[in-house]
């Protein structure tokens, strides 16, 4: 699991369950219960899951208690705390639709074969307003066959995500695998969420034939790579699939050229280069690849110097477009970017972690071997994507030594990917 | 785009059927509350930079211990995040305001988004915090009237409420 954001708060232990344990009207200006429950994940104690059980409990139905509350239930099942489990089931009934999304996904992290707990989270799915796609989600991880029938009436669902949920959802409980491609059909779904989701559900219900269709989904490489490793990590395990079928997929999302995806966006006339570099900071990837291939194309002279002023003004401070600049840069093949890309390479600040493996990409376009020893430092790193990056770029140079090197690597696909060059 | 009207038509046209009078009623209320909706609209445009700026800055002087430089609990890594979101969530409370219901926000903004941040992991608190900053700061008649700051207060408490 990703940890990057856990310790965001550093509290301690005492002082976290001292301010959860405040009832909500005495909580002092300066302090904040719903941060004190967050951060209780960290501490994995019976104390402190007596302190989010006891928050639970508090049912003060103002918006301040109820978002607390909410996050407990969501803490529980992060810290997989089993004698939570009466507790949590009673948020089963709440009239919060968000309270019984998240009782509903702690049940599913926690997991149980309790026949009565498993029946009730299939009868919500006959309540109207509740979070259809969770519910599908534990019902299926926890194998509850009688929800078949329940789950069935989603599949045709006006809402994507739960229609893909809900055919991910048949096929895992029931093997039938033929109405998989509607849910390989919504990674073009015009909404970016869907679009997310669909990746989720084909995870989920390990679709490995999917897996060049990911490459091709117009989302952030975040989420691509995330549903290639985590399919390859599942079909490798079980023999369906090896490395060498998902190696091309893997290091085309890696490389992440806008070319290579499969846009659900067009532009109807050419726009401005400034308001195309507006569009880098738009949170749908999709939008953002098609304007990096329109900068590329159509303002390859003019961008550079473009770029660098925005990126001095604002994004190098914006974890989007800071890593589009990074792609950009290298796409032009813009040498003096050198100096920018590697800071980039070697930012620690969790948030601009994607840049760094773009960063290594551009410096493997570019071409400076100035980089070569700065790429060999991010094979040094605990950062799988950066490894795996850096070697890709030091391939472009005609460096073969980092495989030597990763050969052994903590990380199983680095170690693929180095032992598949010796 | 949902809104008030958009649901009452699709709600009529499903059911082959006129608008009822409650229909007819609920339109005409998100009517008189349309002038106060664009001036909150019109309030937030303008201010926007500033609205998400203040938010974060909230965070940070409330939480001064985030200042490990370079690593998880640093400043930067907190601001950064929450401008670069709470700006993004600001417009859709503002889109919200024109178009008179919660359509944007629960298109764009909170539909799968609850699942993402669980599957990935991230963090909701600065989000919550921040908005609930920009919630309780605002001030009429310095900000906007009374009943524009009704209708803001009403889409971040929307938010929060969703995001949480």
């Amino acid at each position: 699991m990703d940890n990057r954001f856990f310790s965001l708060f550093n509290l301690t232990e005492d002082r976290a369950i001292e301010i959860l344990d405040t009832p909500p009207d005495l909580v002092a200006e300066s302090d904040s219960r719903y941060i004190a429950a967050s951060h209780l994940i960290n501490f994995q104690t019976d104390r402190s899951i007596s302190a989010l059980i006891r928050a639970v409990a508090e049912t003060d139905p103002r918006l301040d208690n109820k978002i607390v509350r909410r996050k407990s239930v969501e803490i529980l099942g992060r810290l997989k705390a089993a004698q939570a489990l009466p507790a949590i089931r009673f948020c089963l009934q709440d009239e919060d639709c968000y309270t019984v999304e998240n009782a509903v996904w702690s049940i599913g992290e926690i997991g149980t074969q309790d026949p009565e707990i498993l029946a009730e989270i299939a009868q919500l799915l006959e309540q109207p307003g509740q979070s259809y796609r969770v519910m599908i989600h534990t019902l299926t991880k926890l194998n509850y066959q009688p929800a078949v029938a329940q789950i069935s009436k989603f599949v045709n669902n006006i809402d994507p995500p739960i229609a893909s949920a809900a055919i991910a959802g048949v096929c895992r409980l029931t093997g039938d695998y033929t109405q998989m491609e509607r849910v390989v059909a919504m990674l073009q779904n015009q909404n970016v969420l869907g679009r997310r989701l669909s990746i989720q559900d084909l995870i989920d219900a390990r679709y490995y034939q999917a897996i060049p269709d990911i490459a091709c989904c117009p989302v952030s490489l975040v989420f691509r790579l995330r549903g290639i490793r985590m399919l390859a990590e599942a079909g490798i395990g079980d023999g369906s699939i090896d490395f060498a079928t998902v190696q091309p997929y893997l290091e085309q999302s890696l490389r992440d050229r806008p070319q290579d995806l499969k846009l659900v966006h067009r532009y109807d006339q050419l726009p401005e280069l400034s308001a195309l570099i507006r569009d880098l900071y738009e949170t749908d990837f999709g939008k953002c690849y098609l304007a990096t291939q329109t900068i590329v194309d159509s303002y390859p002279d003019t961008a550079p110097a473009a770029l660098f002023a925005d990126y001095a003004e604002e994004a190098n401070n914006d974890y989007g477009a800071h890593f589009h600049v990074m792609k950009i840069m290298g796409w032009l093949k813009h040498a003096p970017a050198y100096d920018l890309l590697i800071e980039a390479l070697h930012n620690t600040q969790p948030q601009f972690q994607k840049s760094r493996a773009a960063a290594a990409i551009a410096l493997g376009e570019i071409g400076d071997s100035r980089a070569i020893p700065e790429l060999h430092k991010s094979l040094d790193t605990k950062i799988w994507d950066l490894k795996y990056a850096a070697l890709m770029a030091l391939e472009q140079f005609g460096d073969l030594s980092g495989y030597e090197i990763l050969k052994d690597d903590t990380d199983w696909l680095v170690r693929a990917k180095a032992n598949s060059q010796l | 785009m949902k809104s008030v009207v958009t649901t009452v038509v699709a709600s009529a046209d499903a059911a082959g059927r006129f608008p009822s009078t409650s229909d007819l009623e609920s339109v005409q209320g998100s009517i008189q509350r349309a002038s106060a909706r664009l001036e909150a609209a019109e309030k937030l445009s303008a201010n926007l930079d500033n609205v998400a700026k203040e938010a974060y800055d909230a965070c940070i002087k409330k939480y001064p211990y985030l200042n490990n430089a370079g690593e998880a609990n640093s400043n930067d890594t907190f601001k950064a995040k929450c401008h670069r979101d709470i700006k993004h969530y600001l417009r859709l409370i503002q889109y919200c305001l024109v178009v008179g219901g919660t359509g944007p926000l629960d298109e764009w903004g909170i539909a799968g988004q609850r699942e993402v941040y669980r599957a990935l992991s991230l963090p909701t608190a600065p989000y919550v915090e921040a908005l609930s900053f920009a919630r309780n700061r605002g001030c009429t008649p310095r900000d906007m009237s009374a009943q524009a700051l009704v209708e803001y207060n009403a889409l971040l408490d929307y938010a929060i409420n969703s995001l949480s």
